[in-house]
C-alpha cells in the first residue's frame, strides 16, 4: 500500500477525480471518473482495523484530503452504515471494508478519503 | 450536475435474523486482535449500479437489520419499496415455513404492486440442506413470484439476485408508462432483441 501522503494532485482533473475509484481490497467500483469533486477538510475517521483489547478507546487517524459527493446515487456501489451521531460512515459495498469516508446527515453530502481507496 | 442514471429503486430484503441475508462472499478481514469498525456498527443500506438494456439503474438497497426480531416491520419500513426479496436459509426450517408470515406482513403493510421475489440463500454446506430447492419452487408458484437460490459455485450472492427483480420492476414501469402514454398514430418502435437473460451469473441458476 502506498504511504499516506497529501500529494494527490496527478489524480485531479479540472477539481474532479480523473481515473475510476476503487475499493483497496477488492475490485469494487465506488466511483467513475469524473464524478466527485476535490476538497481539503480535516476530520476524523475512525481506523478499519480496531484493537479488541482495547474497545473503549475508538482508534482514529485525522485525514484532510476528501472526495465531495454531493448527491448519494453518484455513487456506482457503497454501503452507508447505520447512523452515528450525524454521521454515516461509508464503506465499500462487496467486501464492507470501511469506513472510506463518511457521510454528512447535515449537509446530505458524502467525503470519500483518499488515502483509504485506490485510484485506477 | 447532470443526473447519472435512468432509474432508482428501492429494494428491501426481508427474512428470519441469520438467513444470511447480507451474506458477504469475502469480508474485509478480522482476526483474533482486530475487529473491524464497520462490524460494530452495522450497515443501513447500500446502494448499487446495475445496467439493464442500456439504462442505468440504481438500487438502494435496505436490510431489516435485526428488527425483524422485533416484528416491528410496518408500514414506514415499506414506504416507497418498489422490490422485495424475501430470503430464507436453505439449512434452517424454520426460515422457510416464516416466509408464509412474512409474505402476510407485506400484503398487510407494503403497497399492491410491489414486486416480490423469493430467495434460498445457502451460506453453508449441502449437506446441512433442511429445505428442497423442490419445496421453494413451489412455494413461489403459490404465490406467484419468481425463485433463485443463491449457489456458492455460481457465486450467486443475495444481492445479485437483485438484477431480476429490479429487470421486473422496470418491465412493470414501462408497461405503466406505455399504458398511460399510449402511442399517437404511425407505429411504435420497439426493441426487436428477443427478450434475454443475463450471460454470466443468472444463465446458471434455475428460475421459475
Amino acid at each position: 500500500m502506498p504511504v499516506c501522503t497529501d500529494n494527490y494532485e496527478h489524480e485531479i482533473n479540472n477539481g474532479k477525480n480523473l481515473r475510476t475509484i476503487k475499493c483497496t481490497y477488492c475490485d469494487s467500483v465506488i466511483l467513475a471518473p469524473d464524478s466527485a469533486c476535490f476538497v481539503k477538510i480535516e476530520s476524523e475517521l475512525p481506523l478499519m482495523q480496531q484493537n479488541k483489547t482495547n474497545a473503549i478507546i475508538l482508534e482514529k487517524e485525522l485525514i484532510s484530503s476528501y472526495w465531495s459527493v454531493p448527491d448519494m446515487y453518484t455513487f456506482q456501489n457503497v454501503g452507508f452504515s447505520n447512523t452515528v451521531g450525524s454521521t454515516k460512515y461509508l464503506t465499500c459495498a462487496d467486501c464492507e471494508a470501511g469506513p472510506i469516508g463518511y457521510h454528512d446527515l447535515g449537509n446530505g453530502r458524502s467525503y470519500v478519503a483518499l488515502a483509504r481507496v485506490r485510484h485506477c | 450536475m447532470a443526473k447519472t442514471y435512468d432509474y432508482l429503486f428501492k429494494l428491501l430484503l426481508i427474512g428470519d435474523s441469520g438467513v444470511g441475508k447480507t451474506c458477504v462472499l469475502f469480508r474485509f478481514s478480522e482476526d483474533a486482535y482486530n475487529t473491524t469498525f464497520i462490524s460494530t456498527i452495522g450497515i443501513d443500506f447500500k446502494i448499487r449500479t446495475i445496467e439493464l438494456d442500456g439504462k442505468k439503474i440504481k438500487l438502494q438497497i435496505w436490510d431489516t437489520a435485526g428488527q425483524e426480531r422485533f416484528r416491528t416491520i410496518t408500514t414506514a419500513y415499506y414506504r416507497g419499496a418498489m422490490g422485495i426479496m424475501l430470503v430464507y436459509d436453505i439449512t434452517n426450517e424454520k426460515s422457510f415455513e416464516n416466509i408464509k408470515n412474512w409474505i402476510r406482513n407485506i400484503e398487510e403493510n407494503a403497497s399492491a404492486d410491489v414486486e416480490k421475489m423469493l430467495l434460498g440463500n445457502k451460506c453453508e454446506l449441502e449437506e446441512k440442506r433442511q429445505v428442497s430447492k423442490e419445496r421453494g419452487e413451489q412455494l413461489a408458484v403459490e404465490y406467484g413470484i419468481k425463485f433463485i437460490e443463491t449457489s456458492a459455485k455460481a457465486s450467486i450472492r443475495v444481492e445479485d439476485a437483485f438484477y431480476t427483480l429490479a429487470r421486473d420492476i422496470k418491465a412493470k414501469m414501462e408497461k405503466k408508462l406505455e399504458a398511460s402514454n399510449p402511442p399517437k398514430g404511425g407505429h411504435q418502435l420497439r426493441s426487436s432483441e428477443p427478450p434475454r437473460r443475463p450471460t454470466n451469473w443468472l444463465s446458471r441458476c434455475t428460475l421459475l
